[in-house]
């Protein structure tokens, strides 16, 4: 047994203030390092853990058209915020705000003694009327407040409604636009950020930080009210008169790409969502819905055709028997009998298949697909809208005789109707494609100044000005003479072309279920505008793009280019008359003849006459305006003052 | 014994009343706001502190003046006192539960922890029994066995409280005397595993204890749970900075840091005094540590020498391991910070425990 000697408890007892020595050490270090290195990241934190945040709601970007006519606003709508803390009698308090918001008692004295220090009344009390809100306030309850907050509202009801979408009820955009832009048009929230205690009292000593909410921008869109208006109406009546299982319009300006207006059947009121099906909201169809084009594809081969240099439509002839065949299928042209023999500016004019088959082989499939593409098919035009469609075209390696040969009259491919506005605005603006879109500027909404400001973008040059020059001269016979002639507006030059898809379901085409489509643009020497309307389906009809859609696209057409503040022109292809047509004459110069001389020159006008005196001083419309035989002339009368000799 | 009384430790008095001082004035700081929430008095807390602080500075004069050889012959009586006083406040309804353990004796403010006056115990039986035995302090059967024995014994009656805390301080201390009185190193290791047998066991009969364990290394992948208070204990000090927020001006003993006046009193104080203040209180330890451990050194005889040791080394032990827990360096347990947090009984120990040191000290060669 070894005997411990008092040097080895002085040993330890040094080895032991040593080691507690460095231990302290240790500590002191650590210290420092929480305080004086990890010190900002963990005050971070800490701040984090003792503020609250009372939110301030931005307020949303207004949606104005290109002439800053409201769409989409905001209007005040309250909400009840509840302090339980403040609430010293919670029973008397939940039985009076449960009889103004018409609300289960026994809920509301949950919500007014809920361990929280804001609590929200949601829904009876969340975006209120002002009126309700009112009543709450005259309560004068201790810790129930009104704070002050907005909804969105579209005052023109279903207007547009697919484009612009709707926001739901914390303001976040849901659908169109308002989901597109809704980062834009939200803004940013601000809040009031008070520290607290842990047990929810204001901590003293530390003043509260205000962050200001940053305001959404207004955004200003391409649309133009009145050509939206025009086109929702004509959308109505078409509505009523063939109650088509869908309709959709879209109005564009083919040397920018700016949408001027867009709608589409069926359509909904963005405040009432709820009433319709989902996919009504969901599916803005002039961008969402690929379906066969038809004959207005048919302007693409025709472009092509024009630009390779392989037809000469005045001097090139066609003769049409009523068929083609094509690898032993015979393709029937939609005339019975055939169109006989006829130039290629009346092949279009008649809408011939044979005769676009004929084209389509000429040009061989490499070079037609070649312009399908660069015409912007088969891929998205970049609208800024939610959920376009790519469309469907045959794979080059898989088209054979048959399946270039129906291409080239527009079946067989699948293209959405925003790719063929876009396509016919290239193949008639001068050869230039671009992306269609409808934001116009984005305005700060405090100083009312243009943020930012779209510029069209052009996509690619796919067809040269003479060829273009040339497209719209034989589209401008169609509607003046052949296929579309409904859509005929005297003095507007109007060109375009009709299109009949079949619908197919289940890999069969259906019966007497067709889209009829046309699409048209004027003035044909300066196009302003570029316009399509498809219906779906329309009943008690013959289902054909001439006689259901081209008339709706002349009276968009039409009362547009009035609105948009077009000149009406001459040197236009005189229409073609038929047996039902009304006449049209240029009317002619009243002044200064008597009522007498008026009568006895047999015009073909009746007269509104105003005023007292012998001969006409004022006449309206102005002499040379065509107008309908039959229409009233207004002329006001008086008395020619005594010429000054 | 030549009984020459010299004048006592001056530099172990003036850390002892600095940090009494300190003390003092952060109970009050970091307890005003819970006070006055509890019991509509902000000074409730400081009146009994400062209560205790008189009667602890009145018992340490007192007991500096009797020679603490007295307290050798008590020894076994004082043992056997606490032993029955431990089984005692086992007996519910006998003994109080506060925070979970039933650990107190007595009424209200007046009320004492058995397992605070075991761990002093302790110290004066190991100082006894080492200094007499000192020969066998190397064998096991006489030596490590009947000491470790007893305490042993003394750390599972406190287990059943259970009071986790108390009996690792009483535990490490009782192995820091062994260890300075000259025990075997090969017997340390055995100690060493049998200590981690121990742990182990501890964890497997109560695994919250595992999750206590390692959620000190990352408190954030549980903040709301075992992690809570090591990150409210951050959130204070780290905001404090090197010069701190000011006296009076915590934010997290606003409700966030439970009972901020007890054992998290030094985070309170490194977030209101900042590093200067939190490393002053380091330092004045330090030199606790230093001035007790020199008095142990220079202790007339081997008797003087364990005492002082075992009372230094509680001391010093208890600081490290409520300090480590406040500022994340260690698991959280349930620990006073010595002379500093809140509590009547324990402050009037530790001031008790000062004086026999500062008898030492007037003995010293």
């Amino acid at each position: 047994m070894k005997r411990v000697s008092n040097v080895t408890v002085r040993k330890r007892l040094i080895l032991a203030l040593s080691v507690g020595l460095v231990v302290f050490l240790v500590m002191i270090i650590r210290l420092g390092v929480v305080q004086l290195v990890m010190g900002d990241e963990i005050s971070t934190r800490a701040e984090n853990s003792w503020s609250r945040d009372i939110p301030f709601e931005a307020k949303r970007g207004e949606i104005l058209d290109r002439n800053g006519i409201a769409l989409a606003t905001n209007v005040s709508a309250p909400s009840v915020l509840v302090v339980p803390r403040q609430i010293s009698d919670p029973a008397n308090v939940a039985t009076q705000l449960a009889e103004v918001l018409r609300m289960d008692r026994q809920r509301a004295y949950e919500l007014v003694t809920k361990n929280e220090h804001i609590v929200r009344i949601n829904p009876e009390g969340r975006k209120m009327s002002n009126e309700l809100a009112n009543e709450v306030r005259e309560l004068r309850l201790d810790g129930v407040f009104i704070a002050e907050d907005n909804r969105r509202h579209y005052p023109f009801g279903q207007y547009l409604s697919h484009v612009l979408g709707f926001a739901g009820i914390d303001n976040q955009g849901l659908t169109g636009l308002e989901l597109y832009y809704d980062e834009k048009l939200s803004g940013e929230k601000g809040y009031v950020s008070f520290y607290s205690t842990a047990r929810g009292t204001r901590m003293p000593g530390l003043a509260d930080e205000y962050t200001a909410p940053v305001d959404g921008q207004h955004l200003k869109l391409t649309i133009d009210s009145k050509v939206q208006t025009i086109i929702e109406r004509e959308l109505d009546n078409a509505e009523a008169t063939y109650n088509p299982d869908g309709a959709i319009a879209i109005a564009m300006d083919p040397n920018t790409g700016e949408i001027l207006g867009m709608s589409s059947r069926p359509d909904y009121d963005p405040e009432q969502f709820r009433k319709v099906p989902p996919e009504i909201y969901n599916q803005n169809k002039p961008v969402w819905s690929q379906y066969e084009p038809g004959s207005t594809f048919k302007i693409i081969t025709l472009a092509a055709a024009l630009e390779e240099g392989i037809v000469d439509l005045d001097n090139d002839s066609f003769h049409d028997p009523g068929y083609i065949e094509v690898s032993g299928h015979r393709l029937r042209c939609w005339k019975k009998g055939g169109h006989g023999s006829q130039t290629y500016l009346e092949v279009v004019q008649n809408s011939c298949n044979p005769g676009f088959v004929a084209l389509g082989e000429e040009l061989g499939k490499e070079t037609l697909f070649d312009y399908i593409h660069s015409f912007g098919f088969g891929q998205k035009t970049g609208i800024d809208l939610q959920g376009e469609g790519t469309g469907i075209l045959f794979n080059l390696d898989a088209v054979g005789p048959l399946e270039l040969a129906t291409t080239s009259f527009g079946q067989g491919v699948s293209v959405t109707p925003i790719q063929q506005v876009a396509a016919v605005a290239a193949a008639i603006n001068g050869g230039r494609l671009y992306q269609p879109y409808l934001a116009k500027e984005w305005i700060d909404s405090s100083s009312g100044e243009v943020v930012t400001r779209t510029t069209p973008t052009l996509k690619q040059e796919v067809i040269s000005e003479e060829t273009s020059a040339e497209i719209r001269r034989a589209l401008e016979h169609v509607v003046a003479k052949g296929s579309g002639r409904n859509a005929y507006v005297d003095g507007y030059r109007v060109g375009g072309k009709t299109g009949t898809a079949q619908k197919a379901q289940d890999g069969r085409y259906l019966e007497n279920n067709h889209i009829v489509s046309f699409i048209g643009f004027a003035p044909a020497d300066d196009p302003q505008i570029v316009i399509y309307v498809a219906v779906d389906n329309p009943k008690d009809t013959i289902q054909f793009g001439g006689t259901v859609a081209a008339p709706i696209v002349g009276n968009i057409m039409e009362d547009s280019l009035r609105a948009l503040g077009v000149e009406r022109r001459g040197g236009q292809i005189e229409k073609e008359r038929m047996w039902n047509d009304e006449p049209v004459i240029e009317v002619p110069d009243l002044e200064g003849l008597t009522i007498r001389e008026i009568n006895q020159a047999y015009y073909e006008l009746k007269l509104d006459v105003s005023g007292e005196g012998k001969e006409v001083l004022l006449q309206s419309p102005e002499p040379g305006v065509r107008v309908k035989a039959g229409s009233t002339i207004r002329i006001y009368m008086g008395d020619k003052p005594e010429e000054e000799q | 014994m030549p009984k020459v009384k010299s004048t006592p430790d001056i530099l172990l008095i003036a850390a002892t009343v600095c940090l009494l001082t300190i003390g003092l004035i952060m109970v009050y700081s970091a307890s005003a706001v819970w006070a006055d929430h509890n019991f509509n008095d902000s000074f409730f807390f400081l009146k009994r502190q400062l209560f205790f602080a008189g009667l602890g500075l009145v018992a340490m004069l007192f007991i500096m003046n009797i020679d603490y050889w007295t307290w050798r012959s008590m020894t076994k009586v004082l043992i056997f006192v606490c032993f029955i006083l431990l089984i005692i406040v086992l007996i519910p309804g006998v003994g109080l539960v506060r925070g979970g353990a039933r650990s107190w004796l007595g009424v209200g403010a007046f009320s004492i922890q058995p397992s605070e006056f075991m761990k002093i115990a302790m110290i004066f039986f190991l100082a006894k029994y080492l200094s007499e035995k000192h020969k066998y302090v190397t064998t096991l059967k006489r030596g490590l066995f009947p000491t470790l024995g007893l305490v042993l014994l003394a750390f599972a009656l406190i287990m059943l409280q259970p009071d986790l805390g108390t009996g690792m301080v009483m535990v490490l201390t009782s192995v820091v005397m062994i260890f300075i009185a000259g025990a075997r190193i090969k017997h340390f290791m055995f100690m060493a595993v049998l200590g981690i047998v121990g742990l182990v066991g501890l964890i497997i009969s109560a695994p919250y204890r595992l999750r206590r364990i390692t959620s000190f290394l990352d408190p954030w992948e549980d903040p709301l749970g075992t992690g809570f208070q090591i990150i409210q204990s951050l959130y204070a000090i780290g905001p404090g900075g090197f010069l701190g927020l000011g006296l009076g001006s915590s934010r997290q003993k606003y409700f966030y840091l439970p009972e901020p006046q007890t054992d998290f009193i030094f985070a309170i104080l490194s977030e209101e005094l900042g590093f200067i203040g939190g490393a002053f209180v380091l330092v004045c330890f330090a030199i606790l540590l230093w001035r007790g451990l020199r008095i142990a050194l220079y202790a007339p005889d081997l008797y003087g020498c364990m005492l002082a040791t075992g009372i230094i080394g509680m001391i010093a032990i208890q600081v490290m391991i409520n300090i480590g827990v406040v500022i994340g360096l260690m698991p959280v347990t349930g620990i006073t910070l010595p002379l500093l947090s809140y509590g009547g009984s324990s402050l009037t120990l530790m001031l008790s425990s000062i004086g026999v040191l500062l008898n030492i000290s007037r003995h010293m060669r």
